[in-house]
């Protein structure tokens, strides 16, 4: 039992949600997406800004829709008792990802699970390779991501990767580059004969169905996908730091969804920069 | 402000050198002139914002910045068992998170003390000024209850934790809206519909205690800042909480940290709490 | 002569490596010169130099962090036999967010006389040090020597809580109780 935080009922569990059998829940055969009316290569639209935790180095937060995520970097500064291994004379990445108690759809807890520690792993792996370790020998860069809504765990593992490539420019860490990050969907859209989506969801039999890959996509929409991807990349060098694909597709379609990613990763590359540069002139105006 | 140049002995020093070497003498070099480093007046409060509504899957969700200090509250419902003693009341579980986003003064792991004290210090306000009627949140008399989850995380961290927090938990309170439950055998079944005002519930408040603090920056001349920020917390003695109710009644007055302070000083301190927390319920409105 | 001119974020291209030397906040790579840091791009041309400087002033600085040869102040800790404890906390006049440990050994406190120092008749926790890094130290603390005229102490309090000033290069007298104290005295530059 946890003594340090307010106890609560021990067994409190979610209460059972029923849907009314008339109104079907959605389902990917509209002829357009689940929010607003997306094309499947459209992106949400980003809001990101610089500079919000004053007691950090650098920091960012960014908002697609309904995912909010905020980062804080700290360092370069010096090691912890627990990460002190042995001399190195390269720097250290330190990531670690949370969300909070009530970002997702159930509640979770406030000890770090299992998926969160992947997804701290997933963030360092994405963008260790974009930060110049070797000019802060022995000490550490903390990155610190806190999920604040979660609206699909693909897209926001992307979006925690973008915000937290901002918040280490912002912070002044010397980078070979911006990562921008992003993730797609494989949906299996049912189709018409005559190769239409679908949009009288009775006649399903008429039509075979087709794959498609579904950018950035939500919590409604990959509920009903075959699988994921999410590639971090950096536009400017045009190098991938990390892909991290799960679930069934074939070949032709995941070499299909890394083009499309680099392709959204670079719409979300412009967000990042004028962001930044947002932020030297306000930095000039205060 | 850099151009400044502070000296110690015939030793010179920039501003910001000044104040990492010698923070509390730093300070006093601003307030022996009435006022402090970042151009408040010592009895002025930081500019305080209020959002409701931020985060769609909790049940009710709050922001507020005060100053440099942003905190998100997030209610979300589950349903428990009640206990023997109160077989038809809820529960309300306050706890703010201060994480190491927020500050490097906090590490990762276990809630530091300050989180621990300013989570036990919502929770009793909750608790002992009764500020939720617990019978509205009674599914079915001993077997089920909703049990509210108030977890406040600290995305910014500048001073003042307890005010902010308090105010973004009583925002959230009254953002809340449940769905009506269905009782049957032991599971608790709520509509997937979406909200309305029949299928669901606000809660009723008593009251909504606010709280202000001030920091004692020094004993003999009882120099009071208020809403101090979190440099001022770590040049100052000790800090007084007064928290009021809507009717200015008073719900709790803490005193905590070393130092004495007269009783003509924490009536002052009342007296101020009281326009304060005028100007913060505006916000609540 | 140094011209300013427009505002950059990491990895953007911004020149050639046969046009330009890479200066701070630039990398180069393949043919190319890069920004590594958020600033503005400056090119500076130097008499002598054959092709100008290309360096990005940081907009948002980062911590400093102590290098060697950096003069950092710091506060002392700890003091044992062999060596003071002490946390940097300036660095070259810029103020680090966060501590750094290091450490100044008993060899490292003078220049002359090595073997007669001792610690306890040179530092005193709390009082406020100048000191010079000479080496990364190991994987904890940064090696410190105050084996200059100019490094030692710059601030201290005595025991009775007074002020402490330099009264000779080895000692400091309370300005309450005029106690001496033993110390190791910076010079004032």
């Amino acid at each position: 039992m946890d003594r340090k935080r307010v106890a609560g009922p021990e067994n409190a569990v979610a209460p059972l949600v029923e849907y009314p059998k008339d109104q079907l829940r959605w389902a990917p055969q509209q002829e357009h997406r689940h929010s607003s009316k997306r094309q499947p290569e459209d992106i949400r639209p980003i809001y990101l800004k610089t500079g919000l935790i004053n007691q950090a180095n650098g920091s960012a937060y960014i908002e697609l829709e309904r995912t909010k995520i905020a980062c804080g970097v700290y360092g370069p500064r010096q090691k912890k008792a627990s990460q002190l291994s042995s001399f190195s004379g390269k720097g250290t990445l330190n990531c670690e990802f949370k969300f909070a108690t009530f970002s997702c759809q159930k509640r979770r807890h406030h000890i770090r699970d299992a998926q969160e520690r992947e997804l701290s792993q997933v963030l360092s792996q994405a963008l260790a390779p974009a930060v110049r370790l070797e000019l802060f020998p022995k000490s550490v860069v903390d990155v610190y991501v806190t999920v604040l809504e979660n609206d699909g765990l693909a897209a926001c593992l992307a979006a925690a990767i973008t915000c937290a490539s901002v918040a280490l420019a912002h912070a002044g860490i010397e980078m070979l580059d911006l990562v921008a990050a992003c993730s797609g969907s494989y949906m299996t859209v049912p189709r018409n004969a005559l190769g239409q989506p679908q949009t009288d969801a009775t006649t399903t039999a008429a039509g075979a169905s087709r794959d498609e890959i579904w950018m950035d996509a939500d919590l409604e929409e990959e509920k009903h996908e075959d699988g994921s991807i999410v590639l971090a990349y950096m536009p400017s060098l045009n190098q991938v730091t990390h892909v991290l694909q799960n679930g069934r597709a074939e070949g032709a379609v995941i070499s299909q969804s890394v083009e499309s990613c680099i392709e959204a990763c670079n719409k979300i590359y412009a967000v990042m920069q004028h962001s930044l540069l947002e932020s030297i002139t306000n930095g000039k105006t205060q | 402000m850099t151009s400044v140049a502070a000296t110690s002995s015939t030793f010179t020093f920039s501003a910001a050198a000044f104040q990492r070497l010698h923070p509390a003498e730093y300070f006093r070099k601003f307030v022996s002139q009435g006022v402090r480093p970042d151009g408040r007046l010592l009895s002025g409060f930081r500019p305080t914002t209020v959002h409701k509504s931020v985060v769609s899957t909790a049940n009710g969700s709050s922001m507020v910045r005060v100053g440099g200090t942003t905190v998100v509250c997030g209610i979300k419902a589950e349903v428990a068992e009640p206990t023997l003693e109160a077989q038809d009341k809820g529960y309300i579980v306050p706890n703010v998170e201060l994480s190491p986003m927020c500050s490097s003064a906090f590490k990762a792991g276990p809630p530091s003390e300050q989180a621990q004290v300013v989570s036990d210090a919502i929770d009793r306000i909750l608790k002992d000024s009764d500020v939720v009627d617990l019978e509205q949140l009674c599914i079915e008399k001993g077997r089920a209850v909703w049990a509210l989850w108030a977890d406040v995380v600290c995305i910014s961290y500048d001073g003042n934790i307890l005010d902010a927090a308090l105010l973004a938990v009583m925002t959230a309170l009254t953002n809340v809206r449940l769905r009506k439950p269905t009782y049957d055998e032991g599971v608790v079944t709520v509509s997937g519909e979406a909200l309305t005002e029949e299928n669901s519930f606000s809660l009723t408040l008593t009251r909504t205690p606010l709280s202000t603090t001030f920091a004692i920056f020094d004993t003999p001349n009882n120099t009071l800042l208020a809403d101090p920020n979190s440099a001022e917390e770590n040049v100052s003695l000790g800090r007084i909480t007064v928290t009021l109710d809507e009717k200015n009644q008073l719900c709790g007055v803490h005193k905590v940290g070393s130092g004495s302070c007269s009783p003509a000083l924490i009536k002052s301190c009342i007296e101020r709490a009281k326009e304060r927390t005028q100007e913060l319920r505006s916000l609540l409105a | 002569m140094t011209s300013v001119m427009s505002a950059v974020v990491p990895g953007q291209r911004l020149g050639h490596v046969q046009e330009y030397i890479a200066g701070p906040g630039t990398y180069s790579h393949q043919d190319f010169l890069y920004a590594s840091v958020v600033g503005l791009k400056q090119v500076t041309t130097a008499d002598g130099d054959e092709r100008p400087t290309l360096s990005v002033a940081r907009e948002n600085t980062q911590t400093a962090i102590p290098e060697i040869d950096a003069i950092v102040t710091c506060k002392v800790v700890r003091v044992n036999p062999k060596f003071a404890s002490v946390n940097i906390m300036v660095v070259d006049g810029k103020p680090c967010t966060d501590n750094f440990q290091g450490i100044i050994r008993s060899q490292d406190v003078r220049a002359t006389e090595k073997d007669k120092v001792k610690i306890y008749n040179s530092f005193r926790p709390g009082d406020i040090v100048r000191a010079q890094v000479i080496s990364l130290g190991d994987a904890r603390s940064y090696y410190l020597s105050t084996a200059l005229n100019e490094l030692g102490v710059i601030y201290g309090t005595s025991i009775a809580g007074g002020t402490l000033v330099p009264i000779s290069w080895q000692e400091m007298q309370c300005t309450k109780t005029k106690v001496i104290e033993p110390r190791k005295c910076a010079k004032p530059m």
